[in-house]
């Protein structure tokens, strides 16, 4: 059953994920319907999506979900990564589709803070490998400063 | 050479760890064959025809005595005996069992080693000059930035799922020995008006299905802003690379599809949004990193002019090798050797593990206890005092070391071909081999002068056949393995695709053919005049001529 991992523990899931419009409160909806009617609903968005034509848009939602198609595919990083660090957006940021556990720690560092994952064990794998590693070489959403420019004291 | 951090140190000893549970959870069940697929190539290992191979990372082909040791026991505890160089200056080893291969990696991290993104959809081992830091002609040592490279390349949050695998090159020489301008990127590094290192990028090189020569997107730019550019170049890559066709998912393709022009802007667009970021390399770092990389305490040695002479007319073979296989070093006494892996009969970059052990002890006899890897699978001792030459030619003819073909026509490049990879059309070494048998006079080798060969067994082109002055290529004919022959391919500066002779040929005839092909070179070179440059003069036709004339 999908788990859902919140801030780094296993949460009640309080949204539905749905793949067509109409958009409502309490639902996560496609772009197009969200773009419809707003109001108290969360949005997803494809990975293929220009992220600065709906980055302005969006930030005013509540949960904003990225869509992972296949295990390895990386652009929903880089999509996070601009949506927080570039254009602000505070709210949950979520990765639905092909989660894998062990690429939640990618996703974490590019600022998603909600997983979908398949079951509670990968949840629990998820929230494991997240943190596994200690530190990092190089800058990002969690740790906007790379190591070489913080003070060593 | 570089020297681990305490951060650095910790980092891959926690990676171990990570991978050890990887492979108890994907032993356990826990991850599906595809899962754990995508992990274990991100830690170079693969499952090949016979068994596993794991390729263990050599940050641009630098080790030390130690570190070459420890390959040697780990060659020897968990492998046959052997391990292989590649020709992206790492080291792999083909028959280990997956339940050891946490053990494996846990010796490599004592020695300061580990197979991080060897292989994979990501960025792979930066590449550079195999001469680097002790060549004579080259402004700018790259090993610094090479080192700031890999670790922002490291588990990159970002970067490390892209649409396909991702390679640098760096050069900061006059000759590229790095071949930059057929990778995903190249960078050559210069000195500007005062001295300062400036970097000029080349994007979308590659081989492969589609070679392309890199365009270049930026010149001159500063070194403090290396990281957040290719930040930018990786941004626009990971989100806009395509990812429907793994043939199609090189930079390359997205390069020529956005055009050069059209590629630079968006980089350039991007860029400006990161410019001066935190991820800008401060002069502290650098300067931490370099210090890693001073000079050795190099003797002051004069040049050995006469002893080298009077060594040279007392043995033939000697003088023979020191040829081919001494370069010009940066200081006066000192040579630069390589160390052929080349012999007739042994897959082109196998080398055993007593050679391991060996070549470890030469490079602290004679050096500073360094070794490079060529990307041309060879070893090099970068440090070898002159007056020592004769003595090391020696122990390496013992060790089967000694070959004078560095650069020459049996200096072949080859990938493992269809012996032990399960993507060739078609065998590789036999094809090596043969040349190799048929042309073993050194005189004659010598007299050809600089020929690059290069032997690829399948189109995914790991023996770089698209650069080599003659390349092959395997290629299956209605389930035959048959071999497409190209030529006046160059990797070098003036980097070049070959051009395909004509109709393929089944392996038996390859020696004859090459055979036609020197002797039209020989007959039609002008004084001085070598392979590449007689073949772009004369154009193809001539050994089209020559190679097809029987054929009726």
């Amino acid at each position: 059953m999908p788990t859902l991992v919140r801030d780094l523990e296993i949460a009640e899931d309080d949204w539905r994920l749905v793949d067509e419009g109409p958009s409502e409160p309490g639902l996560i909806a496609p772009l197009d319907a969200w773009r419809e009617n707003p109001e108290g609903a969360g949005v997803w968005l494809r990975s293929d999506t220009e992220i600065e034509e709906v980055a302005g848009e969006v930030l005013a939602a509540p949960v904003v979900a990225v869509e992972f198609p296949a295990f390895a595919d990386g652009r929903g990083l880089s999509m996070g990564a601009l949506l927080r660090a570039r254009h602000g957006y505070g709210g949950e940021l979520r990765a639905f589709g092909e989660v894998a556990p062990d690429l939640a720690e990618y996703m974490h560092r590019c600022g998603f803070n909600a997983f979908v994952m398949a079951n509670e064990r990968d949840a629990k794998a998820a929230i494991a490998s997240i943190g596994r590693m200690s530190d990092h070489y190089q800058a990002s959403v969690r740790e906007p400063v790379p190591p070489f420019r913080r003070s060593t004291a | 050479m570089y020297q681990y951090s305490n951060f650095d140190q910790r980092f891959i000893d926690e990676r171990v760890e990570q991978f050890r549970s990887q492979t108890e959870r994907y032993l356990a069940g826990e991850l599906t064959d595809d899962q754990f697929q995508q992990l274990r190539l991100r830690n170079g290992l693969y499952i090949q025809r016979l068994a596993p191979m794991l390729r263990i990372a050599v940050p641009y082909g630098i080790l030390s005595a130690t570190q070459l040791k420890a390959l040697a026991r780990i060659c020897r505890d968990y492998d046959k005996g052997y391990g292989h160089l590649s020709t992206r200056q790492n080291v792999q080893i083909n028959w280990p069992e997956l339940i050891d291969v946490p053990d494996i990696l846990a010796d490599l991290a004592k020695v300061q080693m580990h197979a991080i993104q060897t292989s994979g959809s990501c960025i792979r081992n930066i590449t550079t000059d195999q001469f680097a830091g002790v060549a004579a002609d080259e402004p700018i040592d790259p090993r610094p930035w090479c080192e700031a490279m890999r670790q922002w390349s490291t588990f990159h949050p970002e970067f490390d799922w892209l649409p396909r695998k991702f390679k640098i090159a760096v050069s900061g020489a006059e000759s590229d020995r790095a071949a930059t301008h057929v990778h995903d990127i190249g960078i050559h590094i210069r000195p500007g008006k005062d001295g300062e290192p400036l970097f000029d990028f080349l994007v979308g090189g590659g081989l492969g299905r589609t070679p392309a020569i890199g365009a270049r997107i930026r010149d001159g730019l500063p070194e403090r802003h290396l990281l957040t550019y290719l930040e930018a170049i990786l941004r626009v890559y990971n989100r806009h690379g395509r990812r429907d066709n793994k043939y199609k998912a090189r930079i390359k393709i997205l390069v020529r599809a956005m055009t050069p022009e059209g590629f630079r802007e968006k980089v350039d667009a991007e860029w400006e949004r990161l410019r001066d970021s935190p991820s800008t390399l401060p002069a502290a770092e650098l300067d931490r990193i370099k210090a890693c990389f001073q000079p050795h305490p190099y003797a002051s040695l004069e040049d050995e002019t006469d002893l080298l002479a009077a060594e040279r007319l007392a043995n033939p073979a000697f003088d023979i090798w020191l040829r081919s296989n001494a370069a010009p070093h940066k200081r006066p006494g000192y040579a630069i050797v390589t160390l052929s892996t080349k012999p007739t009969g042994v897959p082109p970059g196998d080398v055993t593990d007593i050679q391991m052990d060996a070549v470890a002890d030469w490079s602290e006899r004679f050096g500073f206890g360094e070794v490079r890897i060529s990307h041309e699978q060879n070893l090099v001792l970068p440090d070898v005092p002159q007056r020592d030459l004769a003595a090391l030619f020696r122990l390496a003819g013992e060790q089967g070391l000694a070959q004078a073909n560095a650069g020459l026509l049996t200096d072949v490049v080859c990938c493992p071909g269809g012996d032990y990879c399960s993507l060739a059309n078609a065998k590789s070494i036999p094809v090596a081999e043969a040349i190799q048998s048929r042309f073993d006079d050194y005189d004659y080798l010598h007299d050809l002068g600089p020929l690059d060969l290069n032997i690829s067994g399948c189109m995914n082109a790991c023996g770089h056949h698209h650069v080599g002055h003659i390349g092959i290529l395997g290629v299956d004919k209605r389930g035959a393995e048959f071999y497409q022959v190209s030529l006046g391919g160059s990797q070098g500066p003036d980097a070049s695709l070959g051009r395909i002779v004509g109709p393929s040929f089944s392996r038996a005839e390859l020696p004859d053919v090459i055979g036609k092909i020197l002797d039209v070179y020989l007959q039609s070179r002008f004084e001085g005049e070598d392979f590449l440059h007689c073949c772009r003069r004369i154009g193809i036709e001539p050994f089209r001529e020559r190679v097809y004339a029987d054929a009726g």
